[in-house]
């Protein structure tokens, strides 16, 4: 029962960020092609401007909005209407093709397009802001061709004139990088913590609670076998967590492995090592099992929020990035992600494992003289 | 079955248990006050009080599960702060709660106890099955000891501290909430236990237990030992037939309730 709601929860949780995660649309303008996360958002287009060439260049923009699926463009007679369409929220957008468009191009200048965007939804806002400017693009591609062709003749290559260097992205990894792939590895190494966090604790307080702890320290059995074994039902108990996650992963959300499972496994299995010995050190000094488990608790959220696991830390201020740099979770995930992600080899990802080695000594060093003094007192 | 070759000769001055000035604090209440204690081999040493009166530390203490605050006591020679692991090679437990799993049939958890003790395997399931016999469990052997009646559930409790076969035994309060039939079963054990050679310390509450089966008996009140006698010397000397009369007696008819205003600090790795 508690296995179910402890892969359950984590699925449920990346669902819910991996939808949310904000994807940039990708544009490429010589072709005329743009991919879009959010098809068909509602925008206002005003045009103030009588020319022909506004004509042209909101007809332009209606059609590839249409043809692209980005957009689904109504016309407003006014800013003021358009205005009040936005903050009802019946439009997310407005484009003004303002009074002098038309003049401007036919004098051989450039000319103004005027954007206003939903500013209460910035994630939207912004993807709104690229795309809009990603169709000018090309419709403004499409003119500069015309123009260099009238300019030039049919001598000159005008993607040359318009750009003569061009980017192209070579992907490290041969398939699609989904946020599902990046918030995978980072669920798995939660799960394997937590798990150890919890695990090992709930084992020993069970024992206790049963009589048979007793039956154990009572036999000529050292005290760190005992914790051992604990760690050992643990960590297989972690790894078959973490698999699971990662078997849900894939049929549900299409994550992919790209590097060796036999390296994820080491990353996982450090993962809980590196943490079991917090877990025997917040039951041994807790008043009881539930001061404990909150104690647990209270450490989990807040780690699983500032260890890189929803979204990347670099954003965050540095005294955060900072206590997040220091759980062991970061790491694990990021070695994790690496080798899921970029085949990465062993010895690329390792300053991630030393950092978890050392953890595991600390906190295991810490651990077992205070399961000692806890068992005998 | 025959003594599996317990050395019982292992101590040098004869005694099973020895405790000098034996005290435990916990923090400023004293459970235990420097009490001196002599069990001799081979007997069954009662050991009787009230509630609070120190009983459950003292055994705690001398099974090695709770470090002592001041004094000493040797158990079948051994030192049980400074020779713990000897001394747990030659003791076994019986305490309040039943040491089993209740997941594992009564041969399994056998031999997972047997299996800490280094015993060879073959001869610990020869062993256990002996023992599952002797208390007539065979029958019941490869069934899941959570479905066991409190009567079936002590008696492996019994049998699982003697499977190897430790000189000294603790039985703490081994009747306790048994029906009749068990109860008398397992008095029955431990006298049989004590024909074997193995000496006992049985804690108890029942007075007729203590009578029945002690060689001595031990009344201990406030953390202090207050009388070590035979049952039947306690009678005579206040003169009574009744081993309650001396008791109470002693430790006077006041009630002794209590009611903690802060709940006894427990981690879920021992008690505080």
């Amino acid at each position: 029962m508690l296995l179910f709601f402890f892969i359950l929860f984590p699925l449920l949780l990346m669902g819910m960020f991996g939808y949310i995660y904000p994807q940039i649309p990708k544009s490429n303008p010589t072709t005329g092609s743009i991919s879009t996360p959010y098809p068909n958002i509602p925008v206002s287009l005003i045009q103030m401007d009588d020319g022909k060439a506004a004509y042209a260049v909101a007809a332009q923009f209606i059609q590839i909005s249409g043809q692209q699926g980005l957009f689904a463009v109504s016309e407003s007679a006014s800013y003021q209407a358009a205005r009040d369409q936005l903050i009802q929220g019946n439009v997310k957008g407005i484009i003004l093709i303002p009074e002098g468009f038309s003049d401007a191009l036919a004098a051989g200048q450039p000319a103004t397009v005027e954007v206003t965007v939903d500013e209460t939804n910035p994630t939207l806002g912004s993807i709104l802001q690229s795309e809009i400017s990603a169709v000018f693009s090309i419709i403004g591609s499409s003119m500069s061709t015309q123009s260099i062709q009238r300019m030039a003749g049919d001598g000159v290559n005008p993607s040359f004139v318009m750009q003569p260097i061009s980017v192209t992205g070579v992907p490290l990894i041969s398939g699609v990088a989904s946020s599902f792939q990046f918030l995978a590895p980072g669920f798995m190494a939660l799960t394997v913590i937590t798990g150890s966090l919890q695990g090992v604790a709930t084992a020993i307080a069970r024992e206790k609670e049963q009589g048979t702890m007793d039956g154990l320290l009572v036999s000529p059995i050292p005290h760190r076998s005992i914790i051992f074994g604990k760690v050992m039902a643990q960590t297989v108990r972690g790894l078959i967590q973490g698999f699971l996650i990662l078997g849900l992963s894939m049929l549900v959300f299409g994550v992919q492995i790209y590097g060796s499972p036999i390296i994820m496994v080491v990353v996982m299995l450090l993962g809980t090592a590196s943490f079991v010995g917090v877990g025997i050190i917040m039951t041994a000094i807790a008043p009881d099992q539930e001061t404990a488990q909150m104690m647990t608790m209270i450490l989990q959220f807040p780690m699983m929020f500032i260890s890189g696991i929803l979204f990347p830390i670099d954003q965050l201020p540095t005294w955060m990035q900072l206590i997040g740099k220091a759980m062991p979770l970061y790491y694990a995930a990021d070695a994790l992600r690496k080798v899921m992600i970029l085949n990465a080899t062993l010895t690329a990802i390792m300053p991630d494992v030393l950092i978890l080695i050392i953890y595991t000594f600390l906190t295991m060093t810490a651990a077992i003289p205070l399961f000692e003094r806890a068992m005998r007192r | 079955m025959s003594l599996q070759g317990s050395e019982l000769a292992s101590s040098l001055d004869g005694r099973a248990i020895e405790t000098h000035g034996l005290t435990k604090r916990f923090g400023s209440l004293t459970a235990v006050d420097h009490i001196e204690l002599s069990v001799r081999k081979g007997e069954i040493y009662g050991f009787l009080g009230p509630n609070g009166a120190g009983k459950s530390t003292a055994i705690r203490m001398l099974s090695t599960l709770l470090a002592p605050t001041s004094g000493t006591a040797k158990v079948d020679g051994y030192d049980v702060v400074r020779q713990a692991n000897e001394v747990r090679k030659r003791i076994g437990l019986v305490s309040e709660k039943m040491i089993m799993y209740p997941r594992l049939t009564a041969l399994e958890n056998m031999m997972f106890f047997g299996s800490l003790y280094g015993m060879d395997r073959d001869k610990l399931r020869k062993r256990a099955e002996e023992l599952i016999e002797m208390v007539k469990l065979t029958p019941f052997k490869d069934k899941l000891v959570g479905g066991f009646s409190s009567g079936m559930k002590q008696r492996v409790n019994v049998i699982r501290a003697i499977l190897h076969d430790p000189a000294i035994l603790f039985l703490d309060e081994p009747t306790t909430g048994l029906d009749p039939q068990s109860t008398q079963f397992v008095r029955d054990l431990v006298k049989e236990l004590k024909q074997r050679g193995h000496t006992i310390v049985l804690t108890t509450h029942i007075m007729e237990e203590a009578d029945e089966l002690s060689d001595r008996v031990c009344i201990i009140d406030h953390a202090k030992i207050k009388a070590v006698e035979t049952p039947q010397g306690l009678k005579d000397r206040y003169n009574t037939s009744s081993l309650l009369e001396v008791f109470l007696e002693l430790t006077g008819r006041e009630l002794r309730d209590s009611a903690n205003e802060r709940m006894p600090m427990r981690t879920p790795m021992g008690r505080m």
